[in-house]
């Protein structure tokens, strides 16, 4: 049944603002944040056993009737949902103090799990036009959700995040039209088949130009990230956490590598295309997230930098490359999503995001702090956290594939990453107690257990990052590692 | 042949004038003007449903919610608008159009097995049988409209 990872929190989503009308806090928290755990719960337990034989197909019928409903489950797949779910019920137990008091808590989780539901639909979804559907689901969700604060900027924000996000999607439905123009159909199996034996060479670039320029604008690579530190730090704490630790990588990362390893077929000079993308990226985001006094805008130009890190690796293209991009992208959500939770709490007891008008936090809000620390120094590549070991397989993987410079490349974007964490965590928390902070309290509970929750994971992870990389990040490196046979071979209905 | 250049020359002129206007309702005309040409394009292309719902949702429906929408604002303060866009504008239409010229009708003629429809059957067949995940998704697409109306439009005079 994994058409519930789509369905679940829709028809949860539908009841949620009946919900809220009846209990205006209760019944919207425990309904929404009962459902997330359920999905953890789901992928991370039965999805294992689900894909054992292999991947999943499944063609829905009703009534006895097959239903033009396909979805597949595969180690990427399954991957890509135990990470939504995750950092999805992070930010969701997060949200239950956080969103106290923006009101109207039934439709905020509503817009939630549609959001959810759009990121698990393109991940299970089984061919090019779904991909774009659910893509633009998630979306939509995702554009309310950053104007939910209904201040100016917010509106302002969400509004160029719109304007930049409907570019994109011209850009998608173009490269799909033309690849069902070559192919006559828009299956994942049936297409990279269908492109195997046309030899469509200049069509065919047309195409990826397209899917690079849509997928790279909703990715926010360099130079494509115009909308990013906009559109993130604008949002409510829990919308940045999901909007960077996971719609960016579904709707960015996630498709981009989906189409271009498994349903073209990833050539060499695709592969340089991704190194160069990713390894600009990493590096000018990071200088340019060095500059920022915003705690939010510095970790959404963090974001940035991180993507280009898992593209940076996934362009390498071997089995190694991509294991330790995925792996990254695994960690950085799982960090990201906790920094811009901690940054919402901080935000949330100071009224402030400017790091100069910070100091001295740690000595008032003392768990905040050391997870803050924890995230940063995870995402800044320091052992034995999670951060490091993808990192350290980047990097080796880089230097195996014969782009030494590239390796140096990375290497630099995680000293640069290292120094702009050390200067957030010295100005917001480290040193003497702004005298203004001094009646500011630790978080709420439900905001201090999900960072505290993130931070485990972090720490977990890093330490028994062997069974992780073996348990879940091997099989979905091998999905894309097969390239265009992953898809062509067993993917029929 | 001429009759589909001239048609698709005056759907480019429409869209411009659509960006170009600054009155709204006439923009918002042009707009309609420009998808019911769009409208004829789909039908002599031998897509009368892609047709059907170009004319009859996008020039009709979405047109009718845009002069609604309009006619509900009031004129308030001038926005001032860039400069820049005036030229950057027509700079880029301009340079689009040459690449289009120069380069697309040569491609075009590379892409093999082109219009060649990959799912057969009725409309109906291919939307309730073909594509029916696409419906999950636009149900969901919808639930998030009327969701975010709803937060949006919230307690609206106390952020006015």
């Amino acid at each position: 049944m994994i058409i519930l990872f789509v369905v679940l929190p829709l028809v949860v989503a539908g009841l949620l603002p009946l919900a809220g009308k009846a209990s205006k806090r209760l019944l919207p928290d425990l309904l929404a944040n009962a459902t997330l755990l359920f999905l953890v719960a789901y992928a991370a337990v039965a999805g294992r056993a689900l894909i054992a034989d292999g991947p999943v197909l499944q063609q829905t019928t009703w009534l006895g009737e097959a239903l033009g409903i396909r979805l597949v489950l595969d180690g990427f797949s399954l991957f890509m949902l135990v990470v939504v779910a995750l950092v999805g019920l992070a930010a969701s137990l997060f949200s239950i103090d956080y969103m106290e008091h923006y009101g109207a808590k039934g439709n905020f989780y509503a817009l939630y799990l549609v959001m959810i539901a759009g990121m698990n639909g393109l991940v299970l979804a089984s061919d090019l036009f779904a991909v774009y559907v659910f893509l633009e689901v998630a979306a939509v969700a995702s554009y309310a959700l950053v104007a939910y604060g209904l201040g100016r900027d917010e509106l302002e924000a969400a509004f160029k995040y719109l304007m930049l996000s409907v570019v994109a999607s011209a850009f998608l439905v173009g490269g799909i039209a033309v690849v069902y123009g070559m192919t006559g159909g828009l299956d994942f199996a049936a297409v990279a088949m269908a492109l195997k034996e046309l030899n469509a060479g200049p069509a065919l670039a047309v195409a990826s130009a397209l899917f690079l320029l849509g997928f790279g604008l909703k990715a926010a690579l360099i130079p494509f990230h115009a909308w990013l530190p906009d559109a993130h730090p604008s949002a409510p704490a829990p919308i940045s956490a999901v909007l960077s630790g996971l719609l960016i990588k579904v709707s960015g990362v996630y498709a981009l590598t989906r189409v271009f390893l498994n349903v073209f077929g990833l050539t060499p000079a695709l592969s340089t295309v991704l190194l160069w993308l990713g390894a600009v990226s990493a590096v000018a985001a990071a200088f340019l997230a060095l500059g920022q006094k915003d705690i939010k805008r510095m970790l959404a130009y963090s974001s940035i930098s991180q993507v280009g890190y898992v593209v940076l690796a996934i362009g390498v293209g071997t089995p190694l490359g991509i294991a330790g991009g995925l792996f990254h992208l695994f960690n950085h959500a799982l960090a990201k999503g906790l920094l811009f939770l901690t940054s919402g709490s901080v935000q949330r007891a100071t009224g402030t995001r400017d790091l100069d008008a910070m100091g001295g936090l740690a000595k008032r809000m003392p768990v905040t702090a050391a997870t803050n620390l924890v995230g940063a120094l995870s995402i800044a590549g320091v052992p034995p956290l999670n951060g490091f070991w993808s990192k350290l397989i980047i990097i080796v993987a880089l230097v195996q594939a014969g782009h030494p410079v590239f390796a140096a490349v990375a290497v630099l974007a995680s000293v640069l990453t290292l120094w702009y964490y050390l200067l957030m965590q010295r100005k917001a928390f480290f040193g003497r107690l702004n005298e203004t902070w001094a009646a500011v309290r630790e978080a709420p509970f439900w905001m201090t257990a999900s960072t505290v929750l993130l931070a485990l994971l972090c720490v977990g992870i890093g330490i028994l990052f062997a069974s992780t990389v073996t348990t879940w990040v091997r099989p979905a490196a091998d999905v894309l590692a097969d390239g265009i046979h992953a898809v062509a071979g067993s993917w029929g209905f | 042949m001429i009759l589909q250049t001239a048609l698709l020359a005056v759907l480019v002129a429409l869209s411009v004038l659509a960006i170009a206007l600054k009155d709204l309702l006439r923009s918002a005309i042009a707009l309609a003007l420009a998808s019911l040409v769009l409208g004829i394009v789909f039908f002599r292309m031998g897509a009368p449903y892609a047709g059907v719902f170009e004319i009859s949702v996008v020039a009709g429906l979405i047109t009718v919610l845009f002069i609604l929408t309009i006619a509900l604002t009031k004129s308030g303060d001038e926005v001032r608008e860039s400069k820049l866009a005036n030229i950057v504008f027509p700079v880029v239409f301009v340079a689009f159009l040459a690449i289009d010229a120069l380069v697309m009708k040569r491609l075009m003629g590379k892409v093999p097995a082109l219009a060649r429809g990959g799912e057969a059957g009725t409309f109906g067949e291919v939307l309730w049988k073909g594509r029916t995940l696409d419906l999950v998704g636009q149900i969901a697409v919808i639930l998030a409209g009327v969701f975010a109306v709803l937060a949006l439009f919230r307690q609206r005079d106390k952020h006015e």
